[in-house]
């Protein structure tokens, strides 16, 4: 790892777990927590649906993912007294399963096929959300517990959040670690075999097959962790909400995902948290202008289009950086 | 049962307008418009202000909101996917402006025309009752022949005139149809136009039915898409005969499922997954379109 | 001598056209054959079916004993059976250097999970792929072009790059789809020179499809002439020049010309 990385990424954590919660102690703005937890964990569901465009494939269904698992954990905390910590993972690897399943048939359709399909899925989550009778239809599950304590061996790794002062900065911790944690995953699996592979397979899916690559295996692969991810993201939300509902993750968050992607830019693997951070912090702070607020976002997202329709981060390539 | 028939092809003949224009814009250009829905949305919105707010006759609004809409689509292809397309290193970033334009529709419905449901009088007044074997308002009548009417009108037009042909060979190929001497811009924009066109066109007349409001944008998009998906896209008889095979299938499912709970969308969703899986380019579709 | 490829009766039906009909042959090991044919034959349809790309309908595809038609084609490549593409056969936004190694796939001995967490073995692996890009990078005189983003080459480099992605996954059999295509004289020279190196240096047995017929006569041990799907002639290029037969299929059809 060259120094400058090294210094990058070190500043990047500085500002992250010293700087924002110093700045925000000295300013009062409490809410900026609420904000950036938001941006942290819709990051790492949007990280995910990045890894699907790697190789790829236009992915608008991560909402589908998102509202499983934040379901799976949700109904293992209420009605089977799982702690939350354990059902974190297993939210994930739920979702890695069911988008296995789901996955085989429909990755082999490819572009604009693809993706109206994950489209589709999203609805799908929905409505079967509100159908089935675990999930107790449209009236949702409330009053989910706050997370619990986390011992390892009688050892208190993390404390039991309602007993926290300040549980807003708790979350906060929580979803930044998560998100660094998902991003240094990516950032390897991009720039190990796995990544090379998974471009080969965006350039040219019938050449990647002929040099022996098992195309179909692959793409089911990425598309599970996409899904982990999205699963994750999810359970940690309805923690931080204590509810989830049928309609806490749709189509238009799916397209957002999508979008906090494409804004960051599709090459660059710290594109969708750049976007996301982008896109979501302009959102908040435009609420100021009112009723104005969707003409100005959705004006300043068509104009970046136009200037920079690779993505923010294509910026970097003009002065000769990389990834 | 005829009540089921009668309400499908009523549906689907709305339905199957809509589908057109998507896979007409998508065929074209390979761009899915995610702004379809507020397009109909907003020719809805226009012909409401024709027709209730200024009192002039409903034929007015309907073309009132065929030449806005016309125009704008015309707008937005010149100005805006030209530009990205040209630019862009992939194809999909058409994806990202498609949503913005949604967005910014969106907005616009906002501030010019509200929050509100809004709907026009009824147009023609009366019940078609046959027998107490199909039921169905005359208005809904007048709307659905429209609408086969605009349907028809717009497969002569692919079929016969020049504008059509070139469209056609545009969608087919579009390098060959720029060596044959077809002017991609302007074809391109031509049929943006008539996309836009036919979206604002649904939206008023189903103003008069069902009334629009600014929510119903979105949804009206995902339909859109399974329509074309169940028919393959970028191809004009898969549109049609996805708009009344889903327009069949909602109105035999809301009678036949309305017992099991609202699971008609479940069913109609789950059996396309399964349909796609086994039948990818759709009914009609090239592999890959 | 034992056959490396053995094609048995494999015939193709799309529907009622058939693409191929009852095709039989055998490929010596460091053999270069040439299937030739108007277009249209049904030459390509034979290609896929070698690589997996088809399914036969009837007949079989044995590659050193083992029945290898039908297999996904990963699994073929696995077994030493690779194809080139006619024509954009590479990975287009990768340098030339990372398009071979990526294609070093099959050669991996470490898992993925391994290559993830950067294991001993991944290490090793990395850097066997990295000497033996270079080792095909050289060999294939690709050395100026080494770091260059592949949509960015000419067409003469494609092909060569191409020809370098099969080299990477270290085939047995590599089969090249028109590789002569589109190139001129001095061009469609070198690339001969280097198919017989490929047999000669490295042991490959080579098959190709082809229409330049000079070249087709000039490099190949023996030929296959396939008509209408059908075997209509097979032999060395002599034998293949003085049969009528395919003389009369050339004839027949109206864009390519046996050169003699």
């Amino acid at each position: 790892m060259s120094t400058t990385r090294l210094a990058g990424v070190l500043a990047f954590l500085l500002g992250v777990f010293v700087l924002v919660p110093l700045f925000i102690n000295l300013t009062g703005r409490w809410d900026f927590y609420y904000t950036l937890t938001s941006v942290a964990l819709l990051s790492v569901a949007a990280a995910g649906v990045w890894l699907t465009f790697y190789i790829g494939r236009i992915n608008i269904g991560q909402g589908a993912y998102a509202l499983t698992g934040g379901y799976v954990s949700a109904i293992l905390i209420t009605q089977y007294g799982v702690s939350f910590w354990l059902t974190l993972p297993l939210a994930g690897l739920f979702c890695a399963a069911v988008s296995v399943l789901i996955g085989l048939p429909i990755l082999r359709l490819r572009g604009v096929y693809f993706a109206m399909v994950t489209l589709v899925l999203t609805e799908v989550a929905r409505l079967t959300a509100l159908a089935l009778p675990v999930t107790n239809g449209a009236k949702g599950i409330t009053s989910i517990p706050l997370p619990g304590e986390l011992s390892l061996f009688g050892l208190t790794i993390i404390p039991d959040f309602s007993t926290l002062g300040n549980p807003k900065l708790a979350f906060y911790l929580m979803a930044t670690v998560l998100m660094v944690l998902t991003y240094l995953v990516l950032w390897r699996i991009v720039n190990s075999r796995l990544g090379h592979l998974c471009r080969s397979l965006q350039q040219n899916e019938e050449l990647s097959a002929s040099i022996g690559v098992n195309t179909a295996m692959l793409r089911v692969l990425a598309y599970a962790i996409s899904s982990f991810f999205g699963g994750l993201a999810g359970a940690i939300f309805v923690a931080i909400s204590q509810s989830i509902y049928p309609s806490s993750f749709v189509v238009q968050d799916s397209v957002n995902f999508m979008l906090y992607c494409f804004l960051g830019g599709l090459g660059y693997v710290f594109g969708p948290m750049l976007g996301t951070l982008l896109l979501y912090f302009g959102w908040d702070l435009l609420s100021i202008a009112k009723e104005y607020q969707l003409l100005i976002y959705s004006g300043a997202l068509i104009a970046l289009m136009l200037v920079l329709p690779n993505g923010v981060l294509s910026l970097l390539d003009k002065k000769g950086g990389r990834k | 049962m005829e009540q089921i028939l009668a309400n499908g092809l009523y549906l689907g003949a709305q339905y199957a307008l809509i589908a057109l224009g998507l896979t007409l814009i998508f065929s074209l250009m390979n761009v899915l418009n995610f702004a379809h829905g507020q397009m109909y949305v907003f020719g809805g919105f226009v012909t409401y202000t024709v027709v209730a707010q200024l009192g002039l006759p409903f034929i007015v609004g309907l073309i009132a909101s065929a030449v806005v809409l016309a125009v704008m689509g015309a707008l937005i292809e010149k100005f805006l996917f030209r530009p990205v397309i040209r630019k862009s290193k992939r194809d999909e970033s058409t994806m990202l402006l498609a949503a913005g334009i949604a967005f910014f529709l969106d907005a616009v419905i906002l501030l010019l025309f509200g929050e509100k449901q809004r709907g026009v009088p009824k147009i023609v007044n009366g019940v078609l009752n046959w027998d107490m074997r199909i039921i169905m308002p005359y208005d809904r009548i007048l709307i659905a022949v429209l609408a086969v009417a605009l349907i028809v009108g717009f497969i002569l037009f692919m079929q016969y005139s020049r504008t059509g042909r070139a469209m056609r060979a545009l969608a087919q190929d579009r390098m060959a149809a720029q060596l044959m001497g077809v002017d991609v811009d302007r074809y391109s924009m031509i049929g943006f136009a008539l996309g836009a066109m036919l979206a604002g066109l649904v939206g008023g007349l189903l103003v008069t039915i069902t009334g629009i409001n600014l929510g119903m944008g979105g949804p009206t998009s995902v339909k859109a898409f399974l329509m074309i998906m169940i028919g393959g896209a970028g191809v004009i008889s898969g549109a049609i005969a996805g708009g009344f095979i889903l327009g069949m299938m909602e109105s035999v499912g809301l009678t036949v499922l309305a017992a099991y709970g609202d699971i008609t969308y479940l069913v109609i969703f789950a059996s396309l997954m399964v349909f796609l899986a086994i039948r990818p380019q759709g009914l009609m579709g090239k592999p890959w379109g | 001598m034992t056959p490396i490829l053995q094609i048995k009766g494999v015939t193709k039906r799309y529907g009622g056209l058939t693409a191929n009909n009852d095709i039989t042959f055998d490929v010596a090991p460091q053999e270069i054959l040439s299937v030739i044919g108007p277009n249209g034959a049904g030459k390509s349809t034979l290609f896929k079916q070698i690589a997996g790309f088809v399914t036969p309908t009837t007949g079989e595809v044995i590659y050193k004993g083992t029945k290898i038609s039908g297999l996904p084609p990963h699994k073929v490549a696995r077994m030493g059976v690779v194809r080139t593409f006619q024509e954009t056969t590479i990975f287009k936004s990768m340098t030339v250097r990372e398009n071979v190694i990526v294609s070093h796939h099959l050669r991996s001995k470490a898992s993925l999970l391994g290559f993830f967490f950067g294991s001993a073995q991944a290490k090793a692996d990395e850097a066997e792929f990295g000497k033996s890009a270079d080792d095909i990078i050289d060999f294939l005189g690709l050395q100026a072009i080494r770091n260059e983003t592949a949509s960015n080459l000419p067409q003469g480099h494609l092909r060569a790059l191409g020809m370098a992605i099969g080299l990477a996954t270290h085939p047995d059999v590599i089969l090249l789809d028109e590789p002569f295509a589109g190139m001129n004289h001095d061009e469609t020279m070198r690339m001969v020179a280097l198919v017989r190196r490929l047999r000669d240096e490295r042991g490959l047995t080579v098959l190709l499809v082809e229409h330049d017929m000079p070249a087709v006569m000039k490099i190949s041990d023996r030929i296959v002439c396939i008509n209408f799907g059908e075997k209509i002639a097979e032999g060395s290029p002599a034998e293949i020049q003085a049969n009528p037969r395919v003389i009369e299929a050339y004839l027949g059809s109206e864009d390519a010309a046996i050169g003699m």
